[in-house]
């Protein structure tokens, strides 16, 4: 019983850079098989891990499925397959980049349309005087249509865009979109403004485990490896140790930094990386030194939030 | 896709048979219904519960979700003033992950007719609703009766600025809009940024305020893109300041908002309530008036008055409703299930294309649910 824990990593462009380069850094490199253009690979130094590229849409669709058992995506293509998706998937941490909102932007010569309430009162005017209901271009659907619902907005169409959504107002297909953006400048160089209520969601690259997959075949062995080197390494980040020659009048002071979040060591303290300046700067006051921080390479911790959060989810 | 069981023949011609007393042609409907004008009538809340097909290169269809908006185009096809149209076939809606049959038989009446003898129609229709579900043998049966028309005659008493009533008259099927209108009551109006903008231009003429916002929009370099004039937009922005001046609702009278629509009660019992809450008013003792001669006409058609329910905030998935509406609930279906359903929906022959005239009433039974060995 040892079948592969299946991880799915983009397979182009921006992304497939961004999730590689943090891999790397976590100590994973990918080692592609069968020359560049291959499709599948493998984690070096964590044998029991298949990898396979695919595009973030494709990750998304094979995590709501179970085809994979992790993968790296945009949260905004994971909502949008639809249904109650925190039933089939579950966020394990949120990597920090790939971010985009969501958002409904309006022309902006609406000057009249500031908020999601503006909007429904437009739309219900619309369809009174004409019969015709206000058109939405976005290719996220299922986001647009919890997102109007919540706002109590009714009175309103949606046409499906493929690209370019952007440009569909200008271009006269439809009165205003729900799309992604980073900078909104697109936005604006097509005339459209983000209304003020109007993001339905901050969306970035997650790694996500898939709760369809089949878990049983030894995965959460492997998976646990994984998420422990992946949080130890993020730790370390977050994480610096402070050395000084051994000290007798230490006590009271390291008492207080603990109580603030440091962790004792033999001969210093292991302290969150913002908390550097402070506790060097008490340690002095109690004329001991010279301090020492530097910063570590992995920090194990005895929990793993994302393992645990993983195994109540898969064990059920 | 999950499609109910057959209900047994017998038990399916007891349901039937009081829609044959009534002589009504026997219409049918295409399975497939053109997509986009069920989204232009239903909203896009409707499609998660459409099922969408289309050939290639064909135009986007779905399965019918019910025969209302069918048949009400047949008629107007017709070219007549006047029909009483019967149908029964399978209708598909998503279940959307709950427990309950995608694919349901519906057998169903819509009635047509010039102005004149609508309470007869109302009664009529929910008569027979009544009729068709209580013949499938369930003993704990209650018609539930509502008045879409009913709150706008209720807000009339309560002496509402003009915007906030048009306000409270829109969200009263929009539960999260109504309760935010209710919170915010006794508070003072928002302070609204474009307020000086509009003072401007609502002392203009309205093709000169067209003008200057023409004007703002090249000074601030906006080009002008989706579909909403100048003058339209001017327009509302007025509109938009005055409503924002407009008081809120004080307290009290969100209190009377908010007993009123809690009205749930036997007809007697609801429509004193209402009576108590809204006070003297020609307008609404007209619709209460309206509303005892359809009890009469009710118990006429031998609905049990002991049966009878009324409740000020009975309302439906399909938003064209504008009058009478009901439901004929079992005592063991959760209320989302209901029987029958049915109402008048004088709008909605105009919005397909049909004359302002045309009065339309309807009801639709669910026999799997009628019948007592159905669903559970």
């Amino acid at each position: 019983m040892s079948a592969p824990l299946i991880v799915a990593v983009p397979s182009k462009g921006r992304l497939k850079e961004q999730v590689e380069a943090w891999l790397s850094d976590c100590g994973l490199s990918l080692s592609v098989s069968g020359g560049s253009r291959g499709y599948m690979a493998r984690l070096e130094g964590l044998p029991g891990v298949q990898v396979r590229l695919l595009s973030a849409g494709d990750i998304a669709e094979a995590l709501d499925v179970g085809e994979v058992h992790l993968g790296m995506t945009g949260e905004d293509l994971l909502r949008e397959r639809g249904g109650d998706i925190d039933a089939r998937i579950l966020l394990l941490r949120a990597l920090g980049f790939g971010r985009a909102d969501l958002v409904v932007a309006v022309p902006k010569s609406w000057l009249d349309v500031e908020t999601m309430a503006d909007l429904e009162e437009v739309g219900h005017e619309l369809v009174a005087r004409t019969g015709r209901r206000m058109r939405v271009a976005t290719k996220y659907l299922v986001q647009t249509r919890t997102f109007f619902a919540r706002h109590g907005v009714a009175d309103y169409r949606i046409t499906e865009s493929g690209g370019a959504t952007e440009g569909a107002p200008a271009a006269g297909s439809a009165e205003l979109v729900v799309d992604i953006t980073t900078t909104g400048a697109t936005l604006v160089a097509n005339g459209l403004k983000v209304l003020s209520d109007g993001v339905i969601l901050k969306s970035q690259v997650h790694l996500t485990a898939s709760l369809r997959a089949d878990w049983g075949g030894g995965q959460l062995a492997v998976a646990e490896r994984l998420l422990r080197t992946i949080e130890a390494r993020a730790l370390a980040h977050d994480s610096a140790i402070l050395t000084w020659p051994a000290d007798p009048r230490d006590a009271q002071v390291v008492q207080g930094l603990v109580a603030r979040g440091a962790t004792r060591r033999p001969n210093g303290l292991l302290t969150p990386v913002d908390k550097i300046a402070e506790a060097s700067i008490a340690l002095a006051g109690a004329g001991i030194g010279p301090v020492t921080a530097s910063s570590p390479d992995f920090v194990y911790d005895a929990g793993c939030v994302s393992y645990e959060a993983l195994l109540a989810r898969v064990e059920n | 896709m999950r499609a109910e069981p057959a209900v047994p023949a017998a038990a399916l011609a007891a349901i039937r048979a009081p829609f044959d007393l009534l002589g009504a042609e026997t219409v049918d409907a295409p399975i497939l219904q053109p997509l986009g004008l069920l989204l232009d009538l239903a909203g896009e809340a409707m499609r998660a519960r459409l099922f969408v097909v289309q050939a290639a290169g064909g135009e986007e269809t779905c399965l019918r979700p019910d025969f209302t908006v069918p048949v009400v185009r047949q008629h107007l096809e017709s070219g007549r003033e006047a029909g009483r149209y019967y149908y029964e076939g399978k209708a598909f809606r998503a279940a959307l992950g709950a427990d309950q049959p995608d694919e349901f038989r519906q057998i169903g009446l819509e009635r047509f007719a010039a102005d004149g003898e609508t309470l007869e129609a109302d009664a009529e229709i929910a008569a027979l609703a009544w009729a068709s579900a209580a013949a499938g043998g369930r003993g704990d049966l209650t018609l539930h009766l509502g008045d879409i028309a009913l709150f706008s005659a209720f807000l009339e008493t309560q002496g509402l600025a003009p915007p906030l009533a048009a306000r409270l008259k829109r969200v009263a099927a929009r539960p999260r809009l109504l309760a935010a209108e209710l919170t915010r009551a006794g508070t003072e109006a928002p302070v609204d940024d474009n307020g000086r903008l509009a003072d401007l231009l609502a002392g203009l003429s309205e093709a000169d305020a067209a003008g200057l916002l023409e004007e703002v929009w090249s000074l601030a370099g906006v080009e002008p893109v989706g579909g909403r004039g100048a003058a339209e937009i001017a327009q509302r922005l007025i509109r938009r300041a005055e409503a924002a001046r407009a008081p809120t609702l004080t307290v009290a009278q969100a209190e009377a908002v908010r007993r009123f629509l809690a009205v749930d009660d036997a007809p007697d019992a609801a429509f004193a309530a209402v009576r108590a809450i809204a006070g003297k008013s020609a307008d609404l003792e007209a619709a209460l008036a309206a509303w005892g001669r359809r009890l009469e006409l009710l118990a006429a058609a031998g609905v049990p008055a002991d049966r009878l329910r009324f409740a000020t905030a009975l309302g439906h998935a399909f938003d064209y409703y504008d009058g009478l509406t009901f439901e004929v609930r079992s005592a063991v279906l959760a209320p989302d299930r209901a029987v029958a359903v049915g109402g008048r929906y004088d709008g909605l022959p105009a919005r397909l294309g049909g004359t302002a005239a045309v009065r339309a009433v309807g009801c639709m039974v669910r026999p799997w649910r009628a019948w007592a060995g159905g669903e559970a």
